[in-house]
């Protein structure tokens, strides 16, 4: 084993509970199993702070109004109960901790004051889990994407969330950030959102087209450009250009088929 | 002792108040500033910055997208030096990463990887490297060097500055339960260019104290005199405190508070 290879052991005993319980992990008797868990729940609470902070920056700006910081269920015992099972940066973990957020702020009397609630959690919760995942820390090589010369098969990326909402959230949320005396209102018009992540850990929002949401649920890997046009109702042109498009935000990758 | 500079960090929350705060030189910047921050201008002519971003892990190279980052940081701040830290966060595959400083084992293997890269970042940068020393909670039992020899040793090969975060070395003396003055004198003292001091608290997690955004203790200064009386090259004193939960009265107190102790 390389110093690099322990190195890689004790970061992930630190990050993924279940191994840190595992005989693979006490085997190596690296480390004092009482401060290794100790450092351990420290960086989950820290790991998850950041992010509730960050991805729930809308519901935080409406405190005042919810009576709930969505932070604050880092200190309860609901967060707790994940730790055993908790992997930092696993999607898993990220549902469940943006959950016991979103049960957190939500209210029935919170749901009258600010009608689109349900809709700005159900946003903020797929922010959260959709930066989820590994990420690419260093480009080695080429990337795939838009511009790959021998791209086919387009299959959409997994993580990637469509999101129907009942409320224009994309016309508020700025309004949020702002002073405001009254909660700022969203317009009751349906609007679909594209979230997507970068093989960087990019979190991007789009509103999504009909053209955009189609190609988005048909794109498997296993369709053709002329399927998938066909199937979306797309010409191939307008296809390609949605392609490059969502392969920008990183919605979209290009497999080489089998 | 003059001619130190003192400065804090840029907290954007309080962004208004530091374009026209005074008793302060300089500002480090551990984020971009955000595109559409009003404040930036006013900081950005007012202030010299400290380029403090994370840059990457020098445990692998850099790859060229993290070296045009920072090198287009270093220009926009004009930054004296360019700070990174001891730091091995994420595994090299990707899969797991920390999100917080985590210091990587003092090994023969890491000081050729830190020194190989570091080296390698130093050819392209324009400014001098700094490097800040970074706490452990625990010993890793494949360690092979003692920190501070470790230390000297990256220092002495690559000439890169030492950015001694004093709060880390407190820390790791009262987990070792020992003096801090006697564990900040093993470390090369003649290669500190910038020093960094904060508060620590108490965390639960750690039934122990940690580092903090808070003020500095009186403890804690009167260990920065001594340190900065040891550290015959020392440019400046950062408080080290970057949070949205970092409050006006308590930068500014903290920044005067360190002037006076020096």
């Amino acid at each position: 084993m390389s110093d690099r290879e322990i190195q890689d052991s004790v970061i992930r005993a630190l990050a993924d509970a279940p191994y840190r319980a595992s005989p693979a992990w006490r085997g190596l008797a690296l480390a004092d199993p009482t401060r290794l868990e100790r450092f351990a729940r420290f960086l989950a609470r820290h790991f998850y702070h950041e992010r509730l902070v960050h991805f729930f920056k809308y519901s935080r700006a409406l405190a005042r109004v919810t009576g709930r910081h969505p932070e604050a269920v880092l200190q309860g015992g609901g967060f707790d109960a994940l730790l055993p099972k908790a992997v930092l940066g696993s999607r898993d973990t990220a549902r469940g901790v943006a959950a016991l957020a979103v049960h957190h702020v939500h209210s029935a009397s919170a749901s009258r004051a600010i009608p689109y609630l349900s809709d700005l959690l159900e946003y903020e919760q797929a922010m959260m889990i959709v930066e989820a995942g590994p990420r690419v820390w260093r480009d080695d090589g080429a990337e795939q994407g838009a511009g790959s010369g021998e791209r086919s098969l387009p299959e959409t990326v997994q993580g990637t969330v469509l999101l129907d909402l009942a409320y224009d959230l994309p016309a508020v949320l700025p309004k949020l950030l702002q002073p405001w005396t009254e909660v700022p209102p969203a317009s009751p018009r349906r609007v679909k959102l594209l979230v997507a992540r970068s093989a960087h850990g990019r979190v991007t929002v789009a509103r999504a087209d009909a053209a955009v949401a189609s190609v988005v649920e048909l794109a498997d890997g296993r369709k053709t450009l002329p399927e998938l046009a066909r199937e979306a109702g797309l010409r191939t042109a307008d296809l390609e250009a949605t392609l490059a498009g969502l392969a920008d935000l990183g919605a979209v990758r290009f497999g080489t088929g089998s | 002792m003059s001619g130190i500079s003192v400065g804090t960090f840029y907290n954007p929350h309080l962004g208004a108040e530091l374009a026209q705060a005074d008793g302060i030189d300089h500002l480090a910047m551990a984020d971009p500033p955000a595109p559409h921050d009003p404040h930036w201008p006013a900081i950005k002519q007012r202030y010299t910055l400290l380029l403090h971003d994370y840059l990457g892990q020098l445990s692998e190279p850099l790859d060229e997208r993290s070296i045009a980052r920072a090198r287009s940081l270093a220009e926009l701040y004009r930054t004296p030096w360019v700070a990174e830290h001891f730091q091995c966060l994420h595994t090299e595959d990707g899969r797991y990463n920390l999100n917080y400083v985590f210091p990587p084992l003092y090994t023969e293997e890491f000081l050729q990887r830190f020194v190989t890269n570091a080296k390698a970042l130093q050819v392209r940068l324009d400014q001098p490297l700094v490097m800040e020393n970074i706490p452990g909670f625990f010993d890793v039992k494949a360690s092979q060097l003692p920190e501070p020899v470790w230390l000297r040793r990256f220092f002495e090969a690559t000439g890169a500055g030492f950015l001694l975060d004093l709060p880390h070395v407190w820390l790791e003396a009262h987990y070792r339960a020992v003096k801090p003055a006697v564990w900040l004198a093993e470390f090369p003292l003649e290669r500190v260019v910038e020093l960094h001091v904060a508060g620590v608290v108490q965390d639960d997690d750690l039934q122990g104290p940690w580092i903090a955004p808070a003020a500095p203790s009186d403890e804690m200064l009167d260990f920065l005199a001594l340190a900065v009386s040891r550290c015959p090259r020392a440019q400046a004193v950062t408080f080290d405190a970057f949070s949205p939960s970092l409050t006006l009265e308590v930068l500014l107190s903290s920044v005067e508070r360190i002037r006076a102790a020096l």
